[in-house]
């Protein structure tokens, strides 16, 4: 069997320099789409069985447990993460053990693209193309957000208070890309409320 | 040229005369200091001439000191860096910095347009809506081009716009307009809560015009009293202030936008990338408005002369630039507050003397003023000025108020007028949103009332003009904002500070200084000073009966020019008010919209040009196509291979290739832009028996169907082929353009109407590249790859499905045809994509594989009568036009579009069918779109009686074909149509069958 | 540009993170019997909508948040959101009962 040839939407891409924060992709995160009634106890019960963790039920929040995250999408839509290897295998798991509770557990690391932005700034960077209140509490380490961005649909995921995972579909990979490249130049770095050094 | 008569030898708050820079005006170059503007580099220079008014051409100086500016528009910047109409009295200078004046050919000083000031009896307001009327022939080419050469103002840059441009959302607590003493008292207050404030000044320096105030607060000078807060604010962590920026506009839920000017007072910040201005896009929980209040000028004979300028402006050309606004002039007011400007005067040894409208008025400044030795003419007004390229003299006249006209002047020499006919508030943020105003008769000019919005308005903005009442209600609003903005907020004690400040009489309405003679009739009278209109324009539209003030406005264009109206609403609703007999709240006032003042198309676009223009969606194959010589073609968002055109070749036999390429051998499409959607439940097949036309609970596991959907009005809306992947699972396939759309359709019937379905519906059409490899070579091809499932035709007929792996790449597949050749639709997981269709060119290379694009695939399924939505449908067509009555369910009780399809007008038999068409002249191939008509005639009108919906050259044929809706189409097989083309060329083509090409469907079968 | 609640996952959003999806409260009348739909209820169904001068009731969408579809109560002329409910409920009550004209006339039997 001759080896498959496999590539990331953004494998053409090199890292960018001159910008104020790190932005990379990330190749080898695996997704699944898990869709099910939050309030049916079985559907609950099955998924924390093969995750391992309590799917979660607070909007715009996410869920660890070993090298398994399941991000809210909605009341009824998670998104698992897993390393890439595991997202067949884990859907397929899903499947099986859910059996005939209403669900739906769907394979999609490939659906989107995912960006890493990195650093002090990421959050003004961010601004320039979202109008969601980053600057807010609602935006602590493990928040979740699907949102509009640029002129695209994306999710956001708060990594960390500086690290932020931004997932866009992947035929607007390109286009997320380079609008990054735009709003994120270091010659257009900007520092909301902090001190400023105002004519006097 | 040392010994400058205009720049003063010391002071000036804002120059730094340690830094000499050089800009040139016009061509000439003039020497300025930083920190002046062009307005106050040119004046120092000896220049008063700025520019000439945009219909009389008449000669024009600086009037104000701000973005009320209203006569010195400059052109800056060369090249693809122009920019017209820039208030002269915003730009701030640099080193090399290039301005011209506009509006005048040859030359300021000269300019042909002026002729225009002699004719203006016959240019009076609304003139060309009673001319260039005779003779009709001339519209198009004497009048339009002699009025395009005529009009506007400023020339646009040539070429590319080589600056960035950038937005920013920012979500705030308390955003303050505005950083005068009233804007910085109430930002400092709210900020003490340690919530996050913004605020926003469109000048350089916060401070407003504290600089120009009189009085003190707790000992310090008002300008070193905002100047201690404003670094207060900077200083703060919950504080941002912007500088150089304008709240443009006031929207719903206190959205605001601010237009800041990042870089272009420094052409090393615009060298360094910065981007040129940005657009903040904020939310506000509170909105204080602290934008002060704009002077009136008062509306009197010749009043546009350069060399008068606002009261204000004249102060502020002394005390922040150094600069005289001449060597003797007059102060001409009805207010205290022009005293100011006349004792600043005369403290830096100008000649000065007042000309105040009120019979009488006893106030500090007045005193202070005729203390020190200023003339002053009590109940008197400048009935007239001297001069045309700049004041030379003025007229006094002795004045009672309501006096009509004037019988004795006496003439002054001078050589500027500071007048001050009051101050209106700047409400125009207040009202964007439907704020309510209310006159104020101390003022004579409106203020703001009620708000439904967060929104407060203090300081002269809310028509509070005292220092000490000022910070009482700044502060107050302050803090009321930062409460109600977050309950938690610790109130902030107000400390009453010493104010000092001089008392001031009321100011007495001036809307009209009488004349004598000729002058009377208001002709000279300029009330709107960019679009040269006059109290003389403004009565003549109400004896033209255009009573309404929205009327008066456009039939005038009074209001309407780039200043919108800021030095001359008030003062044209008083001119009004005197010619009706009517109050000014009685007229009203014409709405205010945004923006408040000009802003860049740049920053309106922001980063959102060139390739960020449009979200482009590519599909995982784009690069191949690109490397491929692919010509692409938009589908919606998409870019889809159109054609790949070789060496040697043209689109059109690029397309012919390809086609034939299918239907003789075998090809391979990138169809990864169709919808996927994932459907899943116990009621599943019921909802999609709901949403089709036909029947899919029938449809077995593993088989395909092509479906049908209507909207409720019975009209097409899209098509597809669902598969049955399980008993309660179904894969679903939508138009490219159709799949959001139609994912989100389905949640709507979902979530809206059938609640009690157990549906779950996933949106896929991203995880997957799919592929149709079509021809009759399909199957070898998949041999060839190699298959873990069997490929044959019995185990695997047209319309069904298999999952498995094709030289080793997992897939679906479908089989199904587009083409009308055996086909089957292969889909890999999107990363795999690019593997996989590497390894069917390959497997297919010794079959004569060849790539397809969009092109060759609609020839294919139009020589096959199938209908693509979109063309064969335009939003009125149902499944009946298009032949697809079959595909009509008539079990189902309920579906989409089955009640309004019941209606006897879209079974009507004189509707529009699906057809084919044969032209007569086989190579003429009908245009898109090409009507039929009834009968040819000469010339249009002429009754249509259908439409080419698709139109191709077949080469599998040999010859063109078409599909139309003709009415009734199907009971006139045989019959030729006639079709008239552009010009005098007429097309006729004959009504046969849509299908053209293997109608038994054997080829697909095979 | 207006700032909508979802109130079924909290998100608070500019209105284009949103999808309007006009008046609520329009009866399918196919749903309940679709044999007998006379063409007055089908043309009240497809075209007639209420057009109201202040209060109103409108449908929405989450659309960049949770995709869910829910109900608002607002103002048409000031164009504040009274109120946020369920995509399967009626509004609150004291809104049903401030409600003027054609809606008034729609809440009557509602509020027995």
């Amino acid at each position: 069997m001759p080896d498959l040839y496999v590539e990331s939407p953004l494998a053409h891409r090199n890292s960018p320099e001159r910008l104020s924060i790190y932005l990379r992709e990330i190749k080898d995160r695996g997704m699944v789409d898990l869709r099910g009634i939050a309030s049916d106890k079985k559907f609950m019960a099955a998924a924390k069985k093969v995750l391992g963790l309590d799917l979660p039920k607070t909007p715009h929040s996410s869920v660890s447990w070993g090298d398994v995250k399941a991000l809210w999408l909605s009341i009824d839509q998670w998104l698992i993460l897993c390393p890439r290897a595991k997202a067949a295998e884990l859907a397929a798991a899903l499947t099986a053990e859910l059996g005939v509770i209403h669900s739906l557990a769907v394979d999609v690391s490939d659906m989107r693209a995912v960006l890493r932005l990195e650093g002090e700034g990421v959050r003004e960077v961010l601004l320039k193309g979202s109008s969601l209140d980053l600057l807010s509490g609602d935006y602590k380490p493990g928040a979740v957000r699907r949102m509009h961005y640029a002129e695209i649909a994306a999710l956001l995921h708060v990594v960390e208070d500086t690290v932020f995972d931004l997932y866009v579909f992947r035929s607007y990979a390109d286009y997320a890309w380079e609008f990054l490249l735009a709003t994120a130049r270091e010659a257009s770095k900007i520092k909301l409320f902090g001190k400023q050094a105002g004519p006097f | 040229m040392s010994n400058k008569p205009y720049r003063l030898l010391e002071g000036g708050s804002r120059i730094d005369r340690s830094k000499r820079v050089t800009i040139s005006f016009d061509g000439r170059q003039l020497p300025a200091f930083a920190g002046d503007t062009v307005a106050s580099a040119v004046m120092a220079n000896g220049s008063k001439l700025f520019g000439r008014s945009f219909k009389y051409h008449r000669p024009r100086g600086v009037v104000g000191l701000g973005s009320e500016e209203m006569n010195a528009l400059v052109g800056v910047g060369d090249g693809a860096r122009h920019e017209p109409n820039l208030r002269a009295t915003q730009v701030e200078v640099f080193d090399g910095l290039h301005a011209v004046s506009q509006n005048r050919w040859p030359s300021l000083t000269f300019d042909v347009g002026a002729l225009n000031s002699r004719f203006s009896r016959f240019l009076p307001g609304g003139f060309y809506y009673k001319t260039f009327m005779w003779p009709q022939s001339f519209w198009k080419h004497v009048y339009e081009p002699l009025i395009r050469k005529a009009a506007g103002l400023g020339r646009a840059p040539e070429g590319r716009d080589p600056d960035t441009y950038e937005h920013i959302h920012v979500h705030c607590d308390v955003l303050v307009v505005g950083g005068g003493l009233a804007g910085l008292t109430a930002a400092k207050a709210a900020c003490a809560s340690g919530l996050k404030v913004m605020l926003a000044d469109e000048n350089p320096e916060l401070g407003g015009i504290a600089d120009l105030t009189a009085g003190s607060i707790d000992g310090a000078c008002v300008g070193d009293h905002a100047k201690a807060v404003a670094g207060q604010l900077y200083a703060a962590e919950n504080v941002h202030v912007l500088n150089r920026a304008t709240v443009v506009g006031h929207w719903h839920h206190n959205y605001l936008m601010i237009f800041e000017r990042v870089a272009d007072h420094d052409p090393a910040l615009l060298a360094a990338g910065t981007p040129r201005h940005r657009l903040w896009k904020v939310r506000a929980k509170q909105v204080i408005l602290a934008t002060g209040a704009i002077e009136r000028p008062i509306t009197f004979a010749n009043n546009d002369r350069p060399g008068i300028m606002l009261a204000t402006a004249a102060s502020a050309m002394v005390e922040r630039y150094g600069v005289s606004p001449g060597v003797n002039g007059i102060v001409f007011t009805n207010n205290d507050n022009a005293y100011l400007t006349a004792l600043g005067l005369k403290k830096v040894g100008i000649g000065v003397r007042i000309v105040d409208s009120r019979a009488r008025a006893e106030g500090s400044l007045i005193a202070r003023a005729i203390s020190e030795g200023i003339e002053v003419s009590m109940g008197s007004v400048v009935s007239a000025v001297e001069g045309s390229q700049g004041v030379t003299a003025a007229r006094i006249a002795a004045y009672r108020r309501g006096q009509g006209r004037v019988i004795t002047e006496r003439k002054i020499d001078c050589d500027f007028i500071a007048m001050s006919g009051g101050f209106n508030p700047a409400l125009h943020l207040w009202c964007h949103n439907a704020g309510k105003i209310k006159f104020d008769e101390n003022l004579q000019s409106f203020r703001p009332d009620r708000h439904h919005d967060a929104m407060q308005a203090v300081g002269a903005a809310n028509g509070t003009m005292d220092v000490a009442a000022t910070l009482a209600e700044a502060h107050a609003a302050g803090v009321a904002a930062a409460k109600a903005a977050n309950g938690k907020a610790k109130a902030v004690k107000y400390k009453v500070p010493e104010v000092k400040e001089p008392t001031r009489a009321p100011l007495e309405s001036l809307w009209f200084a009488p004349a004598t003679g000729k002058y009377n009739e208001g002709n000279k009278h300029f009330v709107d000073f960019q679009n040269d209109v006059t109290a003389a324009d403004l009565e003549l539209a109400q004896r033209e009966g255009y009573e309404s003030v929205e009327h008066t406005k456009r039939y005038t264009t009074f209001g309407m020019a780039t200043d919108q109206g800021k030095t001359s609403n008030l003062n044209g609703l008083g001119v009004l008010a005197e010619a009706t007999g009517k109050s000014i709240p009685e007229i009203g006032v014409t709405t205010f919209r945004p923006p408040y003042t000009p802003f860049s198309f740049g920053s309106i676009a922001g980063v959102l040009t060139k390739n960020l223009f449009l979200p482009i969606r590519r599909t995982p194959i784009h690069q191949w196509h690109l490397d491929s010589g692919a010509t692409f073609e938009p589908i919606g968002q998409w870019r889809r291979a159109y054609t790949y055109t070789g060496a040697g070749e043209t689109k059109h036999t690029s397309i012919n290739r390809e086609i034939l390429s299918v239907r003789q051998k075998v090809g391979l499409l990138d169809a990864s832009t169709l919808g996927k959607i994932e459907i899943k439940g116990p009621d599943a097949a019921e909802f999609l028996d709901r949403m089709y036309t036909n029947t899919f609970s029938t449809l077995k596991a593993g088989k395909c169907r092509y479906g049908l959907m209507m909207n409720e009005l019975g009209f097409l809306t899209d098509d597809g082929v669902t598969v049955r992947l399980a008993e309660d699972h179904f894969l679903m396939h939508t138009t490219s353009g159709g799949a959001d759309r139609i994912a989100a359709w389905l949640e709507e019937w979902l979530q809206t109407e059938w609640t009690q379905y157990r549906v779950f519906v996933t949106p896929v059409t991203e995880q997957w590249a799919q592929f149709a490899i079509a021809g009759p070579r399909a199957r070898n091809v998949l041999a060839k790859l190699g298959a873990d499932f069997d490929i044959s035709h019995e185990a695997f007929p047209h319309m069904s499905f298999k999952e498995g792996k094709l030289g080793g790449y997992p897939v679906r597949v479908f089989r199904i045809s587009f083409s009308g050749e055996q086909s089957y639709e292969v889909a890999t997981p999107a990363n795999m994509g690019r593997g996989l269709w590497n390894a069917i060119l390959e497997a297919g290379q010794e079959l004569g594989i060849e790539p397809y694009g969009t092109e060759a695939l609609h020839v294919l399924r139009a020589e096959k009568g199938f209908i693509v939505i979109g063309d064969e449908t335009d939003g009125t067509t149902t499944p009946i036009d298009v032949g697809l009555e079959g595909l009509i369910s008539k079990k189902k009780a309920d579906f989409i579009g089955k009640r309004s399809l019941e209606q006897s007008f879209l079974k009507a038999p004189n509707r529009k069918q699906l057809v084919g068409l044969l032209t007569e002249v086989p190579t003429d191939v009908l245009p898109d779109g090409a009507y039929a008509v009834r009968a040819l005639k000469d010339k249009p009108p002429m009754e249509m009686t259908g439409q080419v919906t698709s139109s191709y050259h077949s080469p599998t044929l040999e010859r063109s074909i078409a599909m139309a809706l003709i009415e009734n189409g199907r009971a006139r097989m045989g019959e030729t149509l006639t079709f008239p083309i552009d010009g005098n060329k007429v097309i006729r083509a004959k009504i046969v069958d849509p299908v053209f090409y293997d109608k038994e469907g054997a080829r697909q079968n095979a | 540009m207006l700032l909508v609640h979802c109130p079924v996952c909290g998100a608070e959003g500019d209105e284009t993170d949103f999808h309007g999806g006009g008046q609520a409260h329009v009866r399918r009348p196919a749903t309940h019997d679709p044999v007998n739909v006379s063409d007055e209820a089908q043309r009240d169904y497809l075209f007639i909508r209420h057009n109201a001068k202040g209060l109103h009731f409108e449908r929405w969408r989450c659309d960049r948040g949770c995709g869910k579809w829910f109900h608002a109560a607002r103002d048409t002329v000031t164009m504040e959101f009274k109120a946020y409910y369920g995509i399967t409920e009626l509004p609150p009550r004291e809104l049903m009962e401030q409600a003027t004209g054609e809606w008034a006339g729609y809440f009557k039997d509602k509020l027995k």
